[in-house]
């Protein structure tokens, strides 16, 4: 996905990467990545939980238009209530 | 639940992946590693842009198929048109715990988030398209620059969008 953000950026296109996965996001340097550090699948957070969403949705409209420094990377600093764990698997189907 | 619970620190995916995958026989993935990064500073507010979001989560309206849980190398790419249902949707992707996007797919795609910021001003307007596709575990990265991600690019231009939010999973 990264990857895709660099050449849609590269042909004119502003782009900006809400991540879930930091150091995943940190090595590609998409141009423009908002790091948010909740369970990757709740990246704007919880089920019908509006105003988190419309939050972390803000935060990376505010960093598409004021970011100046290629490649930043910005650590929203909201925590996720409950322990996570790194979780693939074919429970996930 | 006591704040020394709840997780500080990212989770190091690389390294778990490395083990989830060496376990499964897969040979080291070699990431893409970038010093620098392009860069088109948006060309006027977001409140005059015009913004579509795309998502890599394995997503799919009902009516299509389902993406493949256990892809590798799929290039394939939904256009989902911008008035879609959010209850609508389908979701097939072992990479990550999905059951909160499926009950409320605005947890990882939020459509009816942006729908919202387009009514309340701050949000100039959406593209007439949403976008699901480059699931991961995509190995021929070659492709992917040279022709997926390109031709996507097209697709965006005919939309005449200023502004792409991209939500990997």
């Amino acid at each position: 996905m990264g990857l895709v953000c660099r050449v849609v950026e590269a042909a004119g296109i502003t782009t900006v990467c809400i991540s879930t996965g930091r150091d995943l996001t940190a090595q590609v340097k998409p141009p423009r990545s908002l790091f948010v550090n909740f369970p990757m699948g709740n990246a704007f957070g919880k089920p019908f939980d509006r105003d988190m969403q419309l939050h972390v949705l803000r935060s990376a409209l505010s960093l598409a238009e004021n970011a100046t420094e290629p490649g930043v990377l910005v650590d929203l600093p909201d925590v996720w209530p409950e322990p996570f764990e790194f979780n693939p698997g074919r429970s996930n189907m | 639940m006591s704040d020394a619970t709840v997780r500080t620190e990212p989770i190091r995916y690389v390294e778990g992946l490395a083990a989830y995958y060496g376990a499964m026989g897969h040979p080291p993935y070699q990431w893409s590693v970038y010093e620098d990064a392009p860069w088109q500073p948006l060309p006027k507010p977001v409140s005059e842009c015009r913004v579509t979001m795309l998502t890599s989560g394995g997503i799919s309206l009902c009516a299509m198929p389902a993406f493949d849980p256990l892809a590798r190398n799929d290039h394939r790419l939904d256009e989902i048109p911008q008035g879609a249902d959010s209850k609508d949707f389908q979701i097939h992707d072992s990479y990550y715990d999905h059951r909160d996007a499926d009950r409320d797919i605005n947890c990882q795609f939020p459509i009816d988030r942006l729908r919202e910021l387009v009514e309340a001003g701050e949000i100039g307007s959406l593209a007439p398209r949403f976008w699901s596709g480059f699931m991961g575990r995509i190995y021929n990265r070659t492709k992917v620059l040279e022709e997926s991600a390109p031709a996507y690019v097209a697709e965006l231009k005919k939309d005449e969008v200023d502004l792409l939010i991209a939500v990997p999973a």
